[in-house]
């Protein structure tokens, strides 16, 4: 069994901090939290994507992030695009080291948006997707559109409900990007369309930041249950059916079947939240509501704060931000944050079990994440 | 019509993108299949640029073939689901056509020579090729014709009926012998593969054509052949602004006539304009698959990864549109060409096929120190 036992992360949002200084910040709040120095740390898992276009010019994240932490324990990065948090968390999952620090960290800001646009779409296959313009946003409108087709009785407004909920919950959460700057549903419902039939408001938004947590063999209070990571053809157009995310699906079902759970026991997600599209069909996926009634759920408000299942409390990708490999991280932190009951103004009333759902690219890499309170160590 | 294409396995059906030369499976055999009849299954409007795709709003459709096979397209053309999709050849003088390269080469350079109406092949037509092979580089540097729209192109000759006996692949070089300065290019291991002809032109009679006021030196190899195609690859360059159907033609030249007239650039891009004139006629099949940009060859140029194959059966239509495709200014020769009646040089008045002019366009990295561009002739 695999427990986390310290977790961390920066304010998401412009930093002046390069990105191995957010990782740093954020994995020294993390050994702050699991009470624990570096010393005691036996390898380190991390996440980035060093992007071409940055000012950064700064290759071999693990020998940096060896220079950071003073040391010559192992270091490895995995890359998943936006998963590569979560998909370094269920690397580390696999290792059999004592004391893994698991780290992200992206910096996006110091790019121009038609940079970020153009780094994020080297995610998307290269001769027929990102040759014809095919880029993550209007990716995320054709499985909109695929699914409003599939089931009309889904529309815009249920995608402007979801954007609105994650926009009220980043209000609260001072680490995001949206910290008390609520958006209206007015406001969603009226922002220009970026790629019909989605809105600028159904879109994440790019920031800088850092997340960490540190994984132990020993006993502590929050439990890795269910670790699973399933991929899928990196076209969205090679794919039968876009209005379920088969890695989705399987990776959900696996770390349900490891953690011996049912989506009905779970208490509070994270969900990725790239998209509102993205957030919707995940509910279905993830077994929170069968295939095309995810609509309902929505306006009943199953999914706000005082709902059955609260689901990114956090803002989400979506107002907390983006930070592409610190994203996975970024959700167990707000999840074991929840677990402890220390998130104050949105704090769930109850977070024993809790999932996180990590999405690279647009459904190519998924990962999923179960996590379960076992009390005090 | 627009070609979908994959690669399917017999046994289990499935299928790629990408060409498969060795099944996934034991035993299994790979077949290739091309759908024809498209239909449009989705559409989105999309608002952000990016430097592949600055000019915006742009559309992809996602394109559904006989098959059942999909792939994206970007057009700047309204759509709606259920459309008809297809592109009619276009047999004009002002036609090119513009493929971009899904990995397969042959299906590319075949799909350009059916939109520009094609191009009738017996087995007793005599072919002649004119790579760019001239300067000592591989291919992924952009400084010589791709070995593989080469192959294509013979591919594409033999599919239609040549005899590889019949066709003649020609180049010079005036610094190098041609041995050297071919050995790179891929071409000699293309000959022996498919044992055609190969002839320096150096060692061919040259005739005396008077053309204005120049004396061009010219082979007299061309008169030979029945079917000529001029195989440029597309590249900036810093002294004549780009190179492409014009700058491949003066190969043909003897070289002391063309050392004369490089002595002086004016007078070299004055001459360049009417060097067609003592030539016959070609079809020029312009290789961007990999081209160069900034200063061009010798100049600390870099490669382009373009992923175009163009078609015309002008070369003033040819290298005006591919200039303005990569946002260049038309070199001043080529526009000289065209006010002397050669072919049309305006944008406006060129009919493109395959894929749309603004839909291609991009910028790629100017050649900066070019007197000929900022000065004009």
């Amino acid at each position: 069994m695999t427990f986390i036992r310290g977790v961390g992360m920066t304010k998401f949002g412009i930093s002046d901090k390069l990105t191995h200084q957010m990782a740093y910040e954020a994995s020294v709040e993390a050994l702050r939290d699991a009470n624990m120095a570096f010393d005691e740390i036996d390898a380190v898992v991390c996440s980035t994507l060093e992007f071409f276009q940055s000012i950064e010019k700064q290759r071999h994240f693990p020998a940096m992030l060896s220079s950071m932490f003073r040391t010559h324990v192992p270091i490895i990065k995995v890359e998943a695009a936006c998963s590569g948090g979560g998909a370094a968390l269920w690397y580390a999952n696999q290792l059999p080291y004592e004391n893994i620090l698991v780290v992200g960290s992206d910096k996006l800001m110091t790019m121009k948006s038609e940079a970020i646009t153009d780094e994020f779409m080297m995610a998307a296959e290269n001769r027929y997707e990102q040759t014809e313009g095919l880029n993550f946003p209007s990716q995320n409108a054709l499985v909109a559109q695929e699914y409003m087709q599939k089931y009309p009785s889904t529309t815009p407004h249920h995608l402007a409900l979801i954007a609105a909920k994650n926009h009220a919950n980043a209000a609260l959460n001072p680490k995001a990007k949206f910290y008390q700057q609520p958006i209206s549903l007015e406001r969603i419902e009226s922002s220009p369309v970026v790629c019909s039939p989605l809105r600028l408001f159904d879109c994440s938004i790019s920031v800088d930041g850092g997340a960490a947590c540190v994984i132990t063999k020993d006993k502590a209070d929050i439990e890795i249950a269910g670790s699973s990571l399933y991929t899928d053809y990196l076209p969205t157009f090679e794919r039968d059916d876009n209005t379920s995310w088969e890695a989705a699906v399987l990776s959900s079902k696996e770390a349900y079947a490891q953690a011996k759970v049912a989506p009905e026991d779970i208490d509070v997600a994270e969900i990725h939240d790239a998209f509102t599209i993205v957030e919707l069909i995940a509910y279905e996926d993830l077994g929170f509501a069968k295939k095309g009634k995810a609509w309902q759920l929505i306006e009943k408000g199953h999914f706000m704060k005082d709902g059955k299942l609260p689901a990114n409390m956090s803002g989400g990708l979506k107002a907390k931000g983006h930070p592409i490999s610190a994203t996975g991280l970024a959700q167990i932190y707000e999840l074991v944050k929840q677990m402890r009951g220390l998130q104050g103004e949105r704090q769930v009333r109850r977070a024993k079990t809790a999932l996180a759902h990590n999405v690279g690219g647009a459904g190519g890499t998924i990962v999923t994440h179960i996590l379960k309170h076992r009390g005090a160590a | 019509m627009a070609r979908i294409i994959r690669w399917v396995s017999k046994k289990s059906g499935k299928k790629w993108i990408h060409p498969i030369d060795t099944p996934l499976d034991k035993g299994d055999e790979i077949v290739k299949q091309v759908g024809t009849k498209t239909k449009v299954v989705g559409v989105t409007k999309v608002f952000i640029p990016n430097p592949l795709h600055p000019i915006v709003p742009y559309h992809v459709l996602i394109l559904q073939d006989e098959h059942g096979s999909r792939m994206p397209k970007k057009t700047m053309k309204e759509y709606k689901i259920g459309d008809v999709y297809e592109d009619k050849p276009n047999k004009d003088e002002n036609a090119i056509a513009a493929i971009k390269i899904k990995y397969d080469y042959l299906e590319a350079v075949d799909e350009a020579l059916e939109l520009i109406g094609d191009v009738k092949v017996t087995a007793k037509t005599r072919i002649l090729i004119k790579p760019n092979a001239s300067i000592p580089a591989y291919a992924y540097l952009g400084m010589c014709t791709n070995p593989k729209t080469m192959e294509a192109l013979i591919q594409a000759l033999l599919k239609r009926g040549a005899k590889a006996e019949n066709i003649t692949i020609a180049e010079q070089s005036f610094f190098l012998p041609l041995e050297k300065a071919a050995a790179k290019s891929g071409l000699p291991e293309l000959i022996a593969k498919y044992k055609v002809n190969y002839v320096d032109i150096s060692q061919t009679k040259f005739e005396e054509k008077k053309i204005r006021e120049f004396t061009f030196k010219v082979s007299m190899l061309p008169q030979e052949f029945d079917l000529r195609f001029n195989v440029p690859v597309i590249k900036t360059d810093m002294q004549l602004g780009m190179d492409g159907a014009f700058e491949n033609l003066t190969r043909f030249l003897e070289k002391q006539n063309f050392l004369e007239f490089a002595k002086n650039p004016k007078k070299a891009a004055l001459a360049l304009s009417v060097l067609p004139q003592a030539l016959p006629s070609f079809i020029t099949i312009g290789d961007a698959s990999i081209g160069a940009q900034g200063n061009g060859p010798g100049e600390h140029g870099e490669p382009g990864f373009f992923n175009l194959i163009f078609a015309a059966r002008n070369p003033v239509v040819h290298d005006a549109a591919v200039a303005k495709v990569f946002c260049l200014r038309i070199p001043p020769y080529i526009e000289l060409a065209g006010k002397l009646g050669q072919g049309e040089y305006d944008i406006k008045k060129i009919e493109f096929v395959g894929n749309e002019y603004e839909a291609l366009r991009r910028d790629v990295k100017q050649p900066i120190g070019s007197a000929l561009l900022k000065e004009g002739l």
